[in-house]
Protein backbone atom coordinates (compact mmCIF):
# COMPACT_ATOMS: atom_id res chain seq x y z
CA UNK A 1 0.00 0.00 0.00
CA UNK A 2 1.29 3.78 -0.46
CA UNK A 3 1.87 6.05 1.85
CA UNK A 4 -0.57 8.35 0.40
CA UNK A 5 -3.39 5.62 0.99
CA UNK A 6 -2.24 4.41 4.03
CA UNK A 7 -3.02 8.51 5.20
CA UNK A 8 -6.00 8.36 3.81
CA UNK A 9 -6.99 5.00 5.79
CA UNK A 10 -5.74 6.89 8.87
CA UNK A 11 -7.71 9.88 8.91
CA UNK A 12 -10.78 7.28 7.67
CA UNK A 13 -10.04 5.94 11.49
CA UNK A 14 -9.49 9.10 13.14
CA UNK A 15 -12.90 9.89 11.98
CA UNK A 16 -14.38 6.72 13.14
CA UNK A 17 -13.01 6.76 16.55
CA UNK A 18 -14.11 10.25 16.75
CA UNK A 19 -17.46 9.18 15.85
CA UNK A 20 -17.66 6.19 18.01
CA UNK A 21 -16.79 8.41 21.00
CA UNK A 22 -19.27 11.10 20.18
CA UNK A 23 -21.65 8.24 19.92
CA UNK A 24 -20.30 6.81 23.62
CA UNK A 25 -20.40 10.20 24.94
CA UNK A 26 -24.30 10.60 23.66
CA UNK A 27 -25.51 7.00 24.97
CA UNK A 28 -23.99 7.72 29.02
CA UNK A 29 -25.61 11.56 28.47
CA UNK A 30 -28.88 9.86 28.22
CA UNK A 31 -28.24 7.59 30.91
CA UNK A 32 -27.72 10.74 33.14
CA UNK A 33 -31.29 10.75 34.82
CA UNK A 34 -29.82 12.16 38.19
CA UNK A 35 -26.96 13.05 39.94
CA UNK A 36 -25.71 12.10 43.67
CA UNK A 37 -27.01 15.08 45.16
CA UNK A 38 -30.31 15.31 43.39
CA UNK A 39 -30.81 11.44 44.39
CA UNK A 40 -29.66 12.47 47.79
CA UNK A 41 -32.29 15.54 48.47
CA UNK A 42 -35.01 13.03 47.28
CA UNK A 43 -34.00 10.63 49.88
CA UNK A 44 -34.48 13.28 52.57
CA UNK A 45 -30.72 13.47 53.32
CA UNK A 46 -29.56 17.24 54.97
CA UNK A 47 -26.07 18.53 54.22
CA UNK A 48 -23.28 18.17 57.09
CA UNK A 49 -23.30 21.61 59.36
CA UNK A 50 -19.88 22.49 61.08
CA UNK A 51 -19.69 25.02 63.63
CA UNK A 52 -17.33 27.77 63.60
CA UNK A 53 -14.78 25.63 65.66
CA UNK A 54 -15.58 22.03 64.91
CA UNK A 55 -12.58 21.38 62.47
CA UNK A 56 -9.36 23.41 63.89
CA UNK A 57 -6.11 23.54 63.16
CA UNK A 58 -3.76 22.04 65.59
CA UNK A 59 -0.75 21.54 64.50
CA UNK A 60 1.27 23.71 61.96
CA UNK A 61 4.50 21.54 61.09
CA UNK A 62 7.62 23.91 60.10
CA UNK A 63 10.76 22.99 58.77
CA UNK A 64 11.14 23.50 55.06
CA UNK A 65 12.05 26.63 53.47
CA UNK A 66 10.50 26.29 50.53
CA UNK A 67 6.74 25.15 48.65
CA UNK A 68 5.61 21.47 49.94
CA UNK A 69 4.74 20.04 46.97
CA UNK A 70 3.75 16.14 47.92
CA UNK A 71 2.66 15.01 51.50
CA UNK A 72 1.87 11.11 52.63
CA UNK A 73 1.04 9.70 55.88
CA UNK A 74 2.45 6.30 57.11
CA UNK A 75 0.01 3.37 58.04
CA UNK A 76 0.15 3.59 61.71
CA UNK A 77 -1.54 6.93 62.87
CA UNK A 78 1.46 9.51 63.23
CA UNK A 79 3.60 9.70 61.03
CA UNK A 80 4.25 12.08 57.59
CA UNK A 81 6.95 12.47 54.91
CA UNK A 82 6.51 16.10 53.09
CA UNK A 83 8.69 16.86 49.85
CA UNK A 84 9.42 20.26 49.03
CA UNK A 85 10.97 22.65 46.64
CA UNK A 86 14.21 23.22 48.95
CA UNK A 87 15.19 19.80 47.90
CA UNK A 88 14.45 17.79 51.12
CA UNK A 89 12.19 15.30 52.35
CA UNK A 90 11.09 15.51 55.93
CA UNK A 91 9.81 13.03 57.91
CA UNK A 92 7.32 14.28 61.13
CA UNK A 93 5.84 12.85 63.87
CA UNK A 94 2.69 14.88 63.46
CA UNK A 95 1.28 14.03 66.79
CA UNK A 96 4.50 16.11 68.64
CA UNK A 97 5.49 18.01 65.34
CA UNK A 98 8.75 16.91 65.81
CA UNK A 99 11.25 16.35 62.87
CA UNK A 100 12.67 12.94 62.84
CA UNK A 101 14.69 12.71 59.24
CA UNK A 102 15.38 15.79 56.99
CA UNK A 103 16.65 14.05 53.46
CA UNK A 104 18.54 15.48 50.98
CA UNK A 105 17.81 14.23 47.65
CA UNK A 106 20.01 13.84 45.30
CA UNK A 107 18.46 15.77 42.41
CA UNK A 108 16.70 18.91 44.78
CA UNK A 109 13.89 19.11 42.05
CA UNK A 110 11.43 16.93 43.53
CA UNK A 111 7.78 16.83 42.98
CA UNK A 112 6.69 13.67 44.93
CA UNK A 113 7.35 11.58 48.03
CA UNK A 114 5.46 8.38 49.48
CA UNK A 115 5.76 6.42 52.87
CA UNK A 116 6.34 2.45 52.47
CA UNK A 117 3.80 0.70 54.65
CA UNK A 118 5.76 -0.83 57.02
CA UNK A 119 6.94 3.16 57.73
CA UNK A 120 10.68 2.01 57.36
CA UNK A 121 11.04 3.90 53.86
CA UNK A 122 10.46 6.53 51.92
CA UNK A 123 10.46 7.58 48.32
CA UNK A 124 11.07 10.66 46.43
CA UNK A 125 10.57 11.65 42.43
CA UNK A 126 10.89 14.69 40.22
CA UNK A 127 12.93 16.07 37.65
CA UNK A 128 15.60 13.80 37.30
CA UNK A 129 13.10 11.53 35.90
CA UNK A 130 14.08 8.74 38.88
CA UNK A 131 12.84 7.43 42.03
CA UNK A 132 14.74 7.71 44.87
CA UNK A 133 14.21 4.93 48.01
CA UNK A 134 15.85 5.74 51.26
CA UNK A 135 15.75 3.51 54.65
CA UNK A 136 14.83 4.76 57.22
CA UNK A 137 17.08 3.17 59.43
CA UNK A 138 20.01 3.35 57.54
CA UNK A 139 22.90 5.14 59.20
CA UNK A 140 23.98 8.63 57.59
CA UNK A 141 26.92 8.68 55.15
CA UNK A 142 30.08 10.90 56.10
CA UNK A 143 28.47 13.70 55.04
CA UNK A 144 25.70 13.27 57.70
CA UNK A 145 22.92 12.29 54.65
CA UNK A 146 20.80 9.54 54.53
CA UNK A 147 22.07 7.23 51.91
CA UNK A 148 19.69 6.35 49.25
CA UNK A 149 19.10 2.48 49.28
CA UNK A 150 17.95 2.09 45.96
CA UNK A 151 17.01 4.40 42.49
CA UNK A 152 14.37 3.08 39.84
CA UNK A 153 15.64 4.41 36.99
CA UNK A 154 13.95 4.17 33.52
CA UNK A 155 11.14 6.97 33.05
CA UNK A 156 11.90 9.00 30.30
CA UNK A 157 10.39 11.93 31.79
CA UNK A 158 9.78 13.64 35.06
CA UNK A 159 8.35 11.95 38.05
CA UNK A 160 5.01 13.40 39.28
CA UNK A 161 3.62 11.07 41.69
CA UNK A 162 4.30 7.89 43.58
CA UNK A 163 2.58 5.44 45.70
CA UNK A 164 3.56 2.35 47.49
CA UNK A 165 1.17 -0.69 47.13
CA UNK A 166 -0.74 -1.12 50.06
CA UNK A 167 0.79 -3.58 52.41
CA UNK A 168 4.08 -4.51 49.88
CA UNK A 169 6.96 -2.39 50.57
CA UNK A 170 9.14 -3.83 47.55
CA UNK A 171 6.48 -2.47 45.23
CA UNK A 172 5.58 1.48 43.78
CA UNK A 173 3.63 2.66 41.32
CA UNK A 174 5.20 5.92 39.37
CA UNK A 175 3.59 8.48 36.36
CA UNK A 176 5.35 10.11 34.78
CA UNK A 177 5.95 13.22 32.50
CA UNK A 178 6.66 10.58 29.34
CA UNK A 179 2.68 9.93 29.88
CA UNK A 180 3.25 5.86 31.60
CA UNK A 181 2.97 5.00 34.69
CA UNK A 182 5.06 2.12 36.02
CA UNK A 183 5.02 -0.48 38.48
CA UNK A 184 8.27 -1.03 40.03
CA UNK A 185 10.24 -4.14 42.04
CA UNK A 186 11.93 -1.81 44.62
CA UNK A 187 14.16 -5.31 45.85
CA UNK A 188 15.66 -5.23 42.14
CA UNK A 189 14.95 -1.90 41.13
CA UNK A 190 13.22 -3.06 37.82
CA UNK A 191 10.14 -2.29 35.98
CA UNK A 192 7.79 -4.84 36.87
CA UNK A 193 5.24 -3.42 34.29
CA UNK A 194 4.90 0.04 32.14
CA UNK A 195 1.53 0.88 31.68
CA UNK A 196 0.76 3.16 28.42
CA UNK A 197 3.60 4.50 26.33
CA UNK A 198 4.14 4.60 22.60
CA UNK A 199 1.43 2.94 20.89
CA UNK A 200 -0.12 1.25 24.01
CA UNK A 201 -3.75 2.52 24.95
CA UNK A 202 -2.74 4.66 27.28
CA UNK A 203 -2.33 8.72 28.40
CA UNK A 204 -1.33 10.99 25.56
CA UNK A 205 0.16 13.55 27.73
CA UNK A 206 2.20 13.95 31.14
CA UNK A 207 0.54 11.48 33.75
CA UNK A 208 0.11 13.94 36.89
CA UNK A 209 -1.08 11.71 40.01
CA UNK A 210 -2.01 7.62 40.63
CA UNK A 211 -4.21 6.47 43.16
CA UNK A 212 -4.22 2.93 44.17
CA UNK A 213 -6.90 -0.11 45.59
CA UNK A 214 -5.76 -3.36 46.65
CA UNK A 215 -3.25 -4.42 45.15
CA UNK A 216 -4.26 -5.01 41.21
CA UNK A 217 -6.71 -1.60 40.43
CA UNK A 218 -4.98 1.39 39.78
CA UNK A 219 -6.04 4.89 38.35
CA UNK A 220 -4.00 7.54 36.94
CA UNK A 221 -4.95 10.59 35.96
CA UNK A 222 -3.58 12.91 33.20
CA UNK A 223 -3.19 16.30 31.42
CA UNK A 224 -4.83 14.37 28.82
CA UNK A 225 -7.89 15.14 30.70
CA UNK A 226 -8.64 12.15 31.71
CA UNK A 227 -8.52 9.05 34.11
CA UNK A 228 -7.61 5.50 33.19
CA UNK A 229 -8.06 2.60 35.35
CA UNK A 230 -5.41 -0.33 35.10
CA UNK A 231 -5.86 -3.59 36.36
CA UNK A 232 -1.30 -4.40 37.51
CA UNK A 233 -1.74 -7.82 35.84
CA UNK A 234 -2.52 -6.59 32.24
CA UNK A 235 -0.31 -3.20 31.39
CA UNK A 236 -0.91 -3.87 27.57
CA UNK A 237 -4.40 -1.57 27.61
CA UNK A 238 -6.30 0.81 30.10
CA UNK A 239 -9.58 -1.72 31.25
CA UNK A 240 -11.20 1.85 31.25
CA UNK A 241 -10.76 5.74 29.88
CA UNK A 242 -13.00 8.25 32.29
CA UNK A 243 -13.88 11.34 29.86
CA UNK A 244 -15.72 14.41 31.18
CA UNK A 245 -13.35 17.08 32.70
CA UNK A 246 -12.49 20.03 30.38
CA UNK A 247 -8.50 20.60 31.42
CA UNK A 248 -5.51 18.50 33.10
CA UNK A 249 -6.48 15.77 35.79
CA UNK A 250 -4.56 16.90 38.55
CA UNK A 251 -5.49 14.62 41.56
CA UNK A 252 -6.99 10.99 41.63
CA UNK A 253 -8.27 9.51 44.87
CA UNK A 254 -10.30 6.21 45.42
CA UNK A 255 -13.37 6.73 47.22
CA UNK A 256 -13.25 4.66 50.70
CA UNK A 257 -15.25 1.76 48.97
CA UNK A 258 -12.90 1.28 46.34
CA UNK A 259 -15.70 1.64 43.43
CA UNK A 260 -15.68 4.83 42.99
CA UNK A 261 -13.01 7.60 42.70
CA UNK A 262 -12.61 11.19 42.76
CA UNK A 263 -10.92 13.62 40.47
CA UNK A 264 -9.74 17.04 40.17
CA UNK A 265 -8.77 19.27 37.40
CA UNK A 266 -7.77 22.50 36.33
CA UNK A 267 -11.46 23.17 34.63
CA UNK A 268 -11.67 23.72 38.36
CA UNK A 269 -14.17 21.16 39.22
CA UNK A 270 -14.34 18.13 40.94
CA UNK A 271 -15.77 14.79 39.90
CA UNK A 272 -17.21 11.83 41.30
CA UNK A 273 -16.85 8.64 39.54
CA UNK A 274 -18.39 4.86 38.97
CA UNK A 275 -15.78 2.19 38.18
CA UNK A 276 -18.37 -0.19 37.40
CA UNK A 277 -20.58 2.01 34.72
CA UNK A 278 -18.03 4.93 33.84
CA UNK A 279 -20.49 7.20 34.41
CA UNK A 280 -20.03 10.68 36.73
CA UNK A 281 -22.05 10.43 39.98
CA UNK A 282 -21.63 14.21 40.57
CA UNK A 283 -19.85 17.31 39.31
CA UNK A 284 -18.89 19.78 42.44
CA UNK A 285 -17.93 23.25 41.19
CA UNK A 286 -18.11 26.74 43.39
CA UNK A 287 -19.26 29.28 41.25
CA UNK A 288 -17.15 32.27 42.01
CA UNK A 289 -18.49 36.33 42.20
CA UNK A 290 -15.56 37.24 40.07
CA UNK A 291 -15.67 34.49 37.39
CA UNK A 292 -12.47 33.37 38.32
CA UNK A 293 -11.99 29.28 38.10
CA UNK A 294 -9.29 28.15 40.06
CA UNK A 295 -7.52 24.92 39.33
CA UNK A 296 -8.14 21.65 42.02
CA UNK A 297 -4.60 21.04 42.86
CA UNK A 298 -5.43 18.11 45.15
CA UNK A 299 -8.09 16.23 47.17
CA UNK A 300 -8.81 13.65 49.60
CA UNK A 301 -11.92 11.62 51.03
CA UNK A 302 -13.09 11.19 54.56
CA UNK A 303 -12.87 8.03 55.69
CA UNK A 304 -16.32 7.13 54.79
CA UNK A 305 -16.65 9.44 52.29
CA UNK A 306 -18.74 11.82 53.29
CA UNK A 307 -16.74 14.87 53.10
CA UNK A 308 -14.37 14.95 49.59
CA UNK A 309 -11.51 17.75 50.92
CA UNK A 310 -10.16 20.00 47.85
CA UNK A 311 -7.30 21.73 47.49
CA UNK A 312 -6.83 25.11 45.15
CA UNK A 313 -4.14 27.12 43.32
CA UNK A 314 -5.84 30.31 44.89
CA UNK A 315 -5.58 28.76 48.32
CA UNK A 316 -9.05 27.94 49.13
CA UNK A 317 -9.31 24.38 50.50
CA UNK A 318 -13.17 23.34 49.98
CA UNK A 319 -14.88 21.33 52.65
CA UNK A 320 -17.52 19.12 50.29
CA UNK A 321 -20.27 17.38 51.54
CA UNK A 322 -19.72 14.67 48.89
CA UNK A 323 -24.01 13.68 49.15
CA UNK A 324 -25.43 16.43 48.67
CA UNK A 325 -22.71 18.75 46.25
CA UNK A 326 -22.40 21.72 48.80
CA UNK A 327 -19.56 23.24 49.71
CA UNK A 328 -19.95 23.06 53.92
CA UNK A 329 -16.36 25.12 55.05
CA UNK A 330 -13.85 26.58 53.72
CA UNK A 331 -10.53 25.96 55.30
CA UNK A 332 -8.23 28.58 53.77
CA UNK A 333 -10.24 31.03 55.43
CA UNK A 334 -10.40 29.59 58.89
CA UNK A 335 -8.26 30.94 61.72
CA UNK A 336 -4.78 30.02 61.43
CA UNK A 337 -4.79 28.78 57.62
CA UNK A 338 -2.38 28.62 54.81
CA UNK A 339 -0.79 31.61 53.09
CA UNK A 340 -0.39 30.21 50.02
CA UNK A 341 -2.08 27.81 47.54
CA UNK A 342 -2.86 24.18 49.00
CA UNK A 343 -0.61 21.60 46.70
CA UNK A 344 -0.95 18.34 48.78
CA UNK A 345 -3.68 16.80 51.33
CA UNK A 346 -3.76 13.51 52.62
CA UNK A 347 -6.03 11.84 56.00
CA UNK A 348 -4.52 9.95 58.16
CA UNK A 349 -4.89 6.66 58.52
CA UNK A 350 -7.64 6.51 61.35
CA UNK A 351 -8.95 9.33 59.52
CA UNK A 352 -9.06 11.49 62.35
CA UNK A 353 -6.82 14.35 60.86
CA UNK A 354 -5.98 16.03 57.94
CA UNK A 355 -3.04 17.22 56.77
CA UNK A 356 -2.44 19.80 54.07
CA UNK A 357 0.77 21.03 52.52
CA UNK A 358 1.47 24.92 50.96
CA UNK A 359 3.84 27.39 48.89
CA UNK A 360 3.88 28.83 52.29
CA UNK A 361 6.33 25.70 53.28
CA UNK A 362 4.33 24.38 56.26
CA UNK A 363 1.98 21.47 56.82
CA UNK A 364 -1.14 22.21 58.69
CA UNK A 365 -3.04 19.32 60.67
CA UNK A 366 -6.20 19.53 61.03
CA UNK A 367 -8.90 17.84 63.43
CA UNK A 368 -12.90 17.94 64.95
CA UNK A 369 -12.51 19.56 68.04
CA UNK A 370 -15.96 20.41 68.57
CA UNK A 371 -18.77 18.42 70.10
CA UNK A 372 -20.04 14.80 68.63
CA UNK A 373 -23.25 14.18 68.26
CA UNK A 374 -23.48 10.07 68.35
CA UNK A 375 -26.89 8.52 66.53
CA UNK B 1 1.32 12.22 9.80
CA UNK B 2 1.10 12.03 13.42
CA UNK B 3 -2.41 12.17 15.65
CA UNK B 4 -3.06 14.77 18.58
CA UNK B 5 -5.98 15.17 21.54
CA UNK B 6 -7.96 17.73 22.14
CA UNK B 7 -9.11 18.34 25.58
CA UNK B 8 -12.66 16.42 24.43
CA UNK B 9 -11.22 13.58 23.55
CA UNK B 10 -11.34 14.56 19.87
CA UNK B 11 -8.11 13.31 17.52
CA UNK B 12 -6.62 15.68 15.17
CA UNK B 13 -4.35 14.58 12.08
CA UNK B 14 -1.38 17.08 12.54
CA UNK B 15 1.31 17.11 9.47
CA UNK B 16 4.89 15.07 10.08
CA UNK B 17 7.68 17.22 9.42
CA UNK B 18 10.26 16.31 6.74
CA UNK B 19 11.10 15.54 3.28
CA UNK B 20 12.73 12.84 1.10
CA UNK B 21 12.61 9.08 0.27
CA UNK B 22 14.47 7.98 3.30
CA UNK B 23 11.77 10.03 5.46
CA UNK B 24 9.00 8.39 3.54
CA UNK B 25 9.91 4.84 4.46
CA UNK B 26 9.93 5.88 7.91
CA UNK B 27 6.80 7.71 7.61
CA UNK B 28 5.27 4.51 6.45
CA UNK B 29 6.04 2.60 9.44
CA UNK B 30 4.82 4.93 11.86
CA UNK B 31 1.81 5.48 9.67
CA UNK B 32 1.29 1.73 9.74
CA UNK B 33 1.74 1.99 13.31
CA UNK B 34 -0.38 4.31 14.15
CA UNK B 35 -2.98 3.01 11.93
CA UNK B 36 -2.67 -0.69 14.53
CA UNK B 37 -3.28 1.38 17.35
CA UNK B 38 -6.41 3.14 16.15
CA UNK B 39 -7.97 -0.12 14.67
CA UNK B 40 -7.38 -1.23 18.37
CA UNK B 41 -8.99 1.84 19.65
CA UNK B 42 -11.61 1.68 17.62
CA UNK B 43 -12.47 -2.36 19.03
CA UNK B 44 -12.43 -0.94 22.59
CA UNK B 45 -14.63 1.60 21.82
CA UNK B 46 -17.03 -1.17 20.25
CA UNK B 47 -16.45 -3.03 23.35
CA UNK B 48 -16.92 -0.15 25.43
CA UNK B 49 -20.18 0.84 23.85
CA UNK B 50 -21.86 -2.74 24.39
CA UNK B 51 -21.38 -2.55 27.59
CA UNK B 52 -22.88 1.03 27.98
CA UNK B 53 -25.66 -0.47 25.73
CA UNK B 54 -26.45 -2.68 28.73
CA UNK B 55 -26.27 -0.52 31.57
CA UNK B 56 -28.97 1.34 33.77
CA UNK B 57 -29.65 4.30 34.99
CA UNK B 58 -27.20 6.33 37.08
CA UNK B 59 -30.10 6.68 39.81
CA UNK B 60 -29.68 2.91 40.20
CA UNK B 61 -25.85 2.98 40.78
CA UNK B 62 -26.76 6.52 43.74
CA UNK B 63 -28.48 4.15 45.73
CA UNK B 64 -25.56 2.02 46.53
CA UNK B 65 -23.69 5.11 47.76
CA UNK B 66 -25.84 6.21 50.41
CA UNK B 67 -25.25 3.20 52.55
CA UNK B 68 -21.92 2.98 51.49
CA UNK B 69 -20.85 6.16 53.64
CA UNK B 70 -23.48 6.69 56.15
CA UNK B 71 -22.29 2.98 58.08
CA UNK B 72 -19.28 4.10 58.66
CA UNK B 73 -17.85 6.09 61.39
CA UNK B 74 -16.11 9.49 60.69
CA UNK B 75 -13.98 11.10 63.23
CA UNK B 76 -14.40 14.79 60.93
CA UNK B 77 -18.26 14.41 60.90
CA UNK B 78 -20.35 16.17 63.69
CA UNK B 79 -22.70 13.96 63.46
CA UNK B 80 -21.72 10.30 64.35
CA UNK B 81 -23.44 6.26 63.23
CA UNK B 82 -21.25 4.78 65.65
CA UNK B 83 -19.01 4.66 68.53
CA UNK B 84 -16.22 7.34 69.08
CA UNK B 85 -12.72 5.95 69.37
CA UNK B 86 -10.93 8.18 71.66
CA UNK B 87 -7.77 7.95 70.00
CA UNK B 88 -9.25 10.19 67.61
CA UNK B 89 -9.29 13.25 70.48
CA UNK B 90 -5.39 12.57 70.57
CA UNK B 91 -4.94 15.97 69.02
CA UNK B 92 -6.11 18.24 71.48
CA UNK B 93 -4.45 16.00 74.56
CA UNK B 94 -1.92 18.28 76.87
CA UNK B 95 0.11 19.67 74.83
CA UNK B 96 2.73 18.36 72.40
CA UNK B 97 6.67 18.57 73.52
CA UNK B 98 6.78 21.95 71.36
CA UNK B 99 3.62 23.59 70.12
CA UNK B 100 4.65 23.93 66.97
CA UNK B 101 8.20 22.93 66.33
CA UNK B 102 9.85 25.73 64.00
CA UNK B 103 13.48 24.70 63.89
CA UNK B 104 14.55 25.29 60.37
CA UNK B 105 16.48 22.52 58.21
CA UNK B 106 19.10 24.01 57.24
Amino acid sequence: MSVSELKERHVAAIEMVNSLRERLKEKRRLLLDTDVAAFARSQGKRPVCFGATDLVCCRTLQGHTGKVYSLDWTSERNRIVSASKDGRLIVWNALTSQKTHAIKLPCPWVMTCAFSPSGQSVAGGGLDSVCSIFNLNSPNDRDGNLPVSRTLSGHKGYVSCCQYVPDDDNHLITGSGDQTCVLWDITTGLRTSVFGGEFQSGHTADVSSVSISGSNTFISGSCDATARLWDTRVASRAVQTFHGHDGDVNTVKFFPDGNRFGTGSDDGTCRLYDIRTGHVLQVYHQLHSDDTNPHVTSIAFSISGRLLFAGYKNGDCYVWDTLLAQMVLNLGTLHNSHEGPITCLGLSADGSALCTGSWDSNLKIWAFGGQRKVN
Amino acid sequence: MVMASSFDGQLVPQPAIGVGTVVDSRGKHRILAELKHLEQELRYLQEELEEVEKMGNISSVCKDLLPCIETKSDPLLPVLNGVVNPLWDRWFEGSPSSPDCGCWIL
